[in-house]
């Protein structure tokens, strides 16, 4: 009698240690993707502000009518003076920079043969290409995070805290004709 | 950068992983990155001095043809060591769900990981079955490449989330310069017709391409069909006619003079392939080297090809389409030099110059995101779940 005792309390605590343990590791590898995710936000944020800086560039250059310049510098002034805090306000405010300099971009005819021209435009396009690639890869880990957040035991065991749920952005493209 | 690429596939072999892999490590070596590669190998094949070998390759058959994988505890631990004394600045595997060395770097990896897929043929029951032992590990990946629209599509399918396309890339001019001579040059009467790739291997289609050859021969008795490429020859010659077998040629395993040449030299290049394809390589090194080109329309192809604007294509798996196609590019060749010219043009947005920049920008925006994320403060624990907090392991 006292050995079933035993045995059952034995196996109780070890069911303990087992189900500890996994609490912990899920815990771990949440905290894991929230740093994933804040980290690829950062790159988003660094790879924004170099392209805002092509298109104060591009503003600057003088290859663009008074207009189109005023209308991108306030533009990319805009998105440079914001501060980190509303991600939402942000993306809005970076698309209306990717309009504005799409919308400025189809007015002007490029000259494709090298020259200054092609240089800025190089600037941007690279620039840009690497804003969108960031973006995915910020997407992805918030796709990441969002599936292990759905597991019933981080639900039930509140392991997630009090951190908000990060949500995916949708960054649009400067067009270049 | 120091960076350490992980190719799962044996070099002891030819195969689209291993040739990028080669090409990749090339280019970044001559930009002046610090590169190591780790593919199994057997001891006794010459591998480039930046090749790590992780030990034997064993044959398995997997995902539609035989590949030569390494696994197992020895692997393993090579893994780790290689990993430890590397110190790289990123990790790129590629392939990273193959049942391989590719899984155990993704395992043992504790640094920035970029991860290529190349596959597009993934079986999803495979994936759902390997899910609970690779979906953590996968979260170690900071930033996905796929190379085709098709291997996009697959990731997404069966692993969520997206990836973002590169394209397999090609020495353009390295490649152009390779073409010696002509030695298989054909005539107006006597043209050459290239089929390149593992013949014996279904889904690059040299059966389609046999289907059609009668009815091509039937107007060109003297074409000649050159297959370059591994395979069994009697067993290929067994499936074929008697006048298609005299007029094939089998030239076996070729270097990359030897494949250069045969594009430059053929009056037509055909790409049967019926599937399973992630990235139409063999066609953008036939257009490096103007090469009029008839290709299956399967997605890569089409992708490369932009719809038929720099190549023609016929229906896959359609040997009649194939052979009216061919016919009509052998009567008009100025139409298809035409087309090749504008190929070449083509050809170059898929040089390495141009595709390896990105690969680079991919790099750096995730060594930038992992420093991020190792700098930033953990969120604070809040209740109950300070407890668990301090048994807790860092893991990156």
């Amino acid at each position: 009698m006292t050995s079933t005792l035993w045995l059952a309390g034995l196996a109780l605590v070890l069911v303990l240690i087992v189900a500890g343990w996994y609490l912990s590791y899920t815990a771990a590898r949440l905290d894991r993707l929230h740093a994933k995710v804040s980290g690829a936000w950062h790159t988003v944020e660094t790879q924004l502000v170099r392209r805002a800086e092509a298109i104060v560039e591009l503003a600057n250059s003088g290859q663009l009518d008074a207009a189109s310049a005023f209308l991108l510098a306030s533009a990319a002034a805009d998105v440079l003076e914001m501060d980190d805090g509303d991600q939402r306000k942000r993306i809005g405010a970076e698309n209306d920079l990717s309009a504005a300099t799409s919308a400025v971009l189809a007015q002007v005819s490029i000259d494709g043969n090298g020259g200054s021209d092609a240089e800025w435009l190089g600037l941007l396009v690279r620039t840009d290409r690497r804003v969108q690639l960031a973006a995915t890869f910020y997407n992805d880990a918030v796709v990441e995070v969002t599936r292990v957040r759905r597991k019933p035991v981080i639900r039930v065991f509140r392991l997630a805290g009090h951190a908000p749920l990060p949500t995916s952005i949708q960054l649009d493209e400067c067009r270049v004709s | 950068m120091r960076i350490g690429i992980v190719c799962p596939y044996s070099f002891d072999v030819p195969g689209g992983v291993q040739w990028h892999v080669r090409d990749l490590a090339e280019f970044l070596i001559a930009l002046g990155h610090d590169i190591s590669v780790i593919a199994p190998a057997d001891d006794d094949t010459p591998v480039p001095d930046y090749v790590v070998s992780s030990g034997r390759a064993v044959p398995v058959r997997y995902n539609g043809s035989v590949a030569r994988l390494t696994f197992g505890p020895r692997s393993a631990a090579l893994m780790s060591k290689w990993l430890q004394h590397g110190n790289f600045d990123i990790i790129h595997i590629h392939e990273p769900i193959a049942p391989s060395l590719a899984l155990l770097a993704l395992w043992a990896a504790t640094g920035p990981v970029v991860a290529t897929f190349h596959t597009a043929t993934l079986k999803s029951r495979a994936m759902q079955a390997a899910r609970p032992l690779v979906g953590p590990s996968l979260e170690k990946i900071g930033g996905r490449i796929a190379v085709s629209e098709d291997a996009r599509d697959t990731v997404r399918r069966h692993i969520g989330g997206d990836a973002v396309v590169i394209p397999n890339a090609v020495f353009v001019d390295r490649l152009r310069s390779m073409a010696g001579g002509r030695r298989w040059a054909g005539t107006a009467t006597a043209p050459t017709i290239a089929f390149l790739g593992r013949y014996d291997e279904p889904r690059k289609g040299l059966s389609v391409l046999l289907s059609a050859m009668p009815e091509i021969l039937q107007r060109y008795p003297q074409a000649n069909l050159v297959i370059a490429g591994l395979g069994d020859e009697d067993t290929a010659r067994g499936a074929m006619d008697e006048t298609t077998s005299r007029a094939a040629t089998f030239l076996g395993r070729v270097s990359d003079a030897d494949k250069a040449e045969l594009l430059a030299s053929a009056d037509l290049y055909v790409a049967p392939h019926t599937g399973g394809e992630s990235f139409g390589i063999v066609l953008v090194e036939a257009m490096s080297m103007g090469t009029p080109l008839l290709a299956s329309d399967i997605t890569p192809f089409d992708d490369v090809l932009a719809g038929g604007r720099f190549g023609t294509m016929f229906s896959n798996g359609d040997s009649h389409d194939l052979a009216v196609k061919a016919l009509a590019m052998l009567g008009r060749p100025h139409v298809g030099r035409h087309l090749a010219e504008r190929a070449i043009v083509r050809a170059r947005d898929f040089d390495w110059s141009v595709v390896g920049r990105r690969i680079i920008d991919a790099y750096e925006l995730t060594a930038q995101s992992f420093d991020a994320a190792t700098l930033a403060p953990p969120p604070e624990p809040e209740g109950w779940r300070r407890v668990l907090r301090s048994g807790r392991g860092v893991a990156r």
